[in-house]
């Protein structure tokens, strides 16, 4: 005997409702976090970026990053778009963005790390080699990480980059905000060093308002929109651009949800599949097995008490039967005993060629009965 | 066995579908991308023949008709106009072969039969024809582009077209009378075309395109044939942006004589009995008519609806006529031409004026000084009775009392060069030639009225660079003000480094001046050996 197929999608309906409704609880409870309060950031305005890669050289001293294979004044790099490597946590983007009258030249756009409030990097990391500090910067610690590379496909902004060359304890490499340098209270290296702030240094909160108050004092310079402020539930590293930042090579497709938001639905369905399920799966089979014994018990008991009436029924009947059968066994001897009786009170004549048809007679009757 | 039978073709079959489907993909992409198309054609004479639209939803799509390639097809043949276009009260009408839109079937029948009967004729004459296929020219996407270019009648065209009709102003200019149904001329109420020709016909009045083609045209053909020299007569002579270029446009021209004003005081009520009480009003605005109308192509930058004076539509408190709009904002609205601040704020865009201008002009209040600059005159009898003599060399006499500033600043007191040294690290000391900077900023305006006008104080011109002090001869330096970035409990300015670098490459920029490069660091700073 096993469960049916009915039970089990009711059992299965039921373990499903219950996860569903305790995720329900959680979502309309009051836990938000929208970043550390006093967390640094930089603003970057593009229509005050000349495009000379002095972030790039200062970010390569600060950090001691290996010599590039060509010098940072060298401008013809700004011919190709690059991507952030092991070897260059920032680089410079130029695009020839026409769609505001308002630019006259090319524009630019810095490359590096977005410092997410809520990094995907550090949700998908199962060792935490990520952390976002209340400074802002989201850090990588070498001395955990196992190298998955799983932070590198989880990044929407494809920043982290992998010291593929590296045979011995390779690492992930990604802007570190200069966090060192931001605990000691200096600037990160490509703020300080840009010629006309078109990287801004301040505590996140305080950037926005700039990013709002220029927006608003030259609204034929700036398209309406401060990138960072709430993609991938806000980064911080914010944009101002002339022209759409879609025209700059910047997803606009993220949508304002951070990343551990995306994935924590099914990361806590983990706990429950392995936690719960077996003691479900257990229980239902406890009950099974428990229906299944008492079933047995209720058959058994049913059929001793079968036997029984059998037997009992059977036991009457018998002795029915030799009730009847000693009647009729006693009936025949009366009957003997009378004729036996009759036949004395006869004359003694008849009496050696009589007893023979009386035994005849006798024999039929005998067989009715 | 039989199933497997069947089954084996039929696989093959679609393999070489597949295969078939795939080849003509892989050559539907190679064939898309190798040749794009024929080069779009640019045509300032494309006329989209939608005639039938009165008359319900387009079938096809419309026809989209070079009117200049069948002209001069025509001329060829030594034909003119009236080969497709009739004639009514002996001016030819804009329609093709016929006065009015009747019927949707008598229309199209009129242009199918008549385009196809020529088209054919010419090419059974074996020349070069037109199509006579449906979709050769109800194409949904013709490989066109109109640089079809508006043409206004500016000062330069106005006094050529006067001084050829002997000034007799009656021969374009009219009126409508309302009772008669008929025009007439009306001497001193001549006004630009479009304040009754509008965008689209209305009852009893045509619109701007039709009335221009038919007058204009009309007018160019018969001089034409009278005198062998007149204006265009075709699409490009007028609307091709490059035969614009040709039309000679004349330095001196004679003030156009409308009855304006030399100089007036801006009228702030329609009538002198509506002005307000003296006590609560602004001072008077003497305006230099005369000076304004050389500064400006056409009466209607200023007068946009009417020639007349501003308060009429545009009152104290704002009126239906004046779309609500008040005389302050009339006078004063930003991004528009219209307006006099508008206006004064747009010329700050040219270059020269840029460097300083594009940094402080939107962010800025106006300073309750600069109201004075146009609000000159006291509120008197004498000056509010308008339309009189006294009023008007009142208002002449104040406007002449202004000094033009000349803006020369004496040589000596302008530092010759700046050498820029705190900062240098990286690279050595900028050596900054302020003087030369100063006086050529100087040489921009220095025949600039509005620059002398405005620029009450000799020192203003400093307070491009060195802005948010006061104009004086010896303004403080940048490090007066700018010191390390970042400031949380400051104003937020900028730091030094960038105020430097900003200051001069945002002017640069703003003045299209482009060396040095701003990326060019050793263009300004000295190398470091």
């Amino acid at each position: 005997m096993s469960i049916s197929r009915r039970k089990f999608l009711g059992w299965l309906g039921a373990a499903a409702a219950g996860t569903t409704l305790g995720k329900t609880v959680n979502a309309a409870s009051n836990k938000h976090f929208s970043g550390y309060p006093d967390s640094m950031g930089v603003l970057f305005d593009n229509t005050r970026c000349i495009g000379c890669r002095k972030c790039e050289e200062g970010c390569n001293t600060v950090n001691e990053l290996p010599a590039p294979d060509q010098p940072f004044d060298d401008l013809s790099l700004l011919e190709t778009e690059r991507r952030t490597t092991a070897r260059a946590y920032t680089i410079v983007n130029r695009y020839d963005a026409v769609s505001n009258p308002n630019v006259k030249g090319p524009l630019y756009r810095k490359v590096q790390c977005n410092h997410c409030l809520e990094p995907a990097c550090a949700s998908a990391c199962f060792v935490r080699a990520f952390t976002k500090t209340p400074e802002g910067a989201v850090i990588y610690d070498a001395s955990v990480c196992v190298g998955c590379r799983y932070c590198m496909i989880a990044c929407p902004f494809e920043i982290p980059t992998y010291e593929y060359d590296k045979a011995f304890e390779p690492r992930v490499m990604k802007c570190t905000l200069c966090y060192p340098r931001i605990e000691k209270g200096l600037l990160p290296g490509c703020v300080q060093v840009c010629p006309t702030e078109a990287l801004t240094y301040g505590k996140r909160k305080d950037l926005l308002k700039d990013a709002r108050q220029r927006i608003l004092k030259s609204p034929d310079r700036y398209v309406d929109h401060v990138y960072g402020e709430n993609e991938m539930g806000g980064t911080s590293w914010l944009y101002l651009s002339a022209v759409p930042f879609k025209e700059l090579g910047m997803r606009e497709d993220l949508g304002v949800t951070p990343a551990p938001k995306l994935t924590a639905g099914a990361l806590m369905g983990v706990p429950v599949v392995v936690g719960l399920w077996p003691v479900l799966l257990t229980g239902i089979y406890a009950m099974t097995k428990r229906k299944e014994k008492i079933a047995n018990q209720e058959t058994e008991q049913a059929v001793a008490a079968a036997v029984e009436q059998a037997n009992a029924e059977a036991a009457a009947k018998h002795k029915q039967e030799m009730e009847q059968v000693q009647k009729l066994k006693q009936k025949e001897i009366e009957n003997a005993v009378k004729k036996a009786l009759e036949e004395a009170a006869k004359p003694k004549a008849q009496d050696v060629s009589d007893p023979q048809p009386e035994k005849a007679d006798k024999k039929p009757s005998e067989e009715e009965s | 066995m039989k199933k497997g039978s069947a089954r084996q073709p039929r696989t093959k079959m679609r393999i070489t579908v597949l295969s078939v489907a795939l080849c003509l993909a892989a050559a539907g992409i190679y064939g898309a991308k190798v040749p794009s198309g024929p080069a779009v054609e640019e045509r300032a004479d494309i006329i989209r023949i939608d005639s039938l639209k009165i008359f319900g939803t387009l079938g096809r799509p419309p026809v989209l008709f070079l009117h200049q390639k069948h002209t001069e097809a025509l001329e060829k043949k030594n034909k003119d106009c009236t080969v497709c276009h009739l004639s009514e009260k002996d001016r030819l009408v804009s329609k093709y072969m016929r006065l009015q839109d009747t019927t949707k079937q008598e229309v199209m029948d009129i242009y199918h039969i008549n385009c196809i009967a020529c088209h054919k004729a010419t090419a059974a004459a074996k020349e070069k024809s037109g199509p006579v296929v449906c979709g050769e020219c109800h194409r949904d996407k013709p490989a066109l582009v109109s640089i079809w270019q508006p043409i206004g009648m500016d000062k330069s065209l106005h006094y050529k077209h006067s001084r050829a009709q002997n000034e007799k102003c009656e021969r374009c200019h009219h009126q409508y009378n309302e009772v008669t149904k008929k025009l007439y001329y009306a001497k001193g109420k001549e006004g630009t075309c479009r304040y009754c020709h509008q965008d689209i016909t209305e009852e009893n009045r045509i619109s701007l395109r039709e009335a221009s083609h038919l007058g204009c045209i009309d007018c160019h053909r018969k001089t034409l044939a009278k005198f062998n020299d007149a204006g265009p007569i075709t699409c490009n002579g007028c609307h091709d942006p490059a035969q614009q270029k040709l039309i000679e446009k004349l330095k001196n021209v004679p003030r156009i004589k409308r009855n304006q004003p030399d100089t007036v005081f801006v009228r702030t009520a329609k009538t002198a009995l509506q002005n307000p009480k003296p006590a609560t009003r602004m001072k008077l605005v003497p305006f230099d008519h005369r000076a304004h109308e050389n500064y400006n192509d056409t009466c209607r930058v200023c007068h946009h609806a009417d020639l007349n004076a501003c308060v009429q539509c545009h009152t104290l408190q704002g009126a239906e006529e004046g779309n609500q709009i008040n005389l302050e904002q009339a006078m004063h609205r930003l991004n528009t031409p219209m307006s006099c601040l508008g206006c004064h704020t747009i010329s700050q865009s040219d270059p020269r004026c840029a460097g300083c201008h594009a940094n402080i002009a939107a962010e800025r209040l106006p300073d309750p000084a600069a109201c004075q600059a146009c609000h000159m005159a006291e509120v008197t009898p004498v000056a509010e009775n308008i339309q009189s003599v006294e009023s008007k060399n009142l208002a002449a006499a104040i406007l002449d009392s202004r000094t033009p500033l000349r803006h020369a600043v004496a040589e000596s007191e302008i530092p010759e060069n700046v050498e820029i040294k705190i900062l240098s690290n990286q690279y050595g000391p900028v050596k900054l030639p302020h003087r030369k900077i100063v006086q050529t900023l100087l040489n921009h305006i220095r025949t600039d009225r509005l620059v002398q006008y405005f620029h009450r104080d000799p020192y203003t011109l400093c307070q491009g660079c060195h802005h948010n002090s006061p104009a004086a001869s010896k303004p403080p330096a940048c490090v007066s003000c700018h010191g390390q970035p970042f400031d949380e409990r400051g104003s937020r300015k900028p730091g030094l480094m960038a105020a430097y670098h900003r200051q001069c490459m945002e002017c640069h920029e703003a003045m299209g001046i482009e060396k040095p490069v701003a990326t060019n660091c050793v263009a300004c700073h000295q190398k470091k050996s």
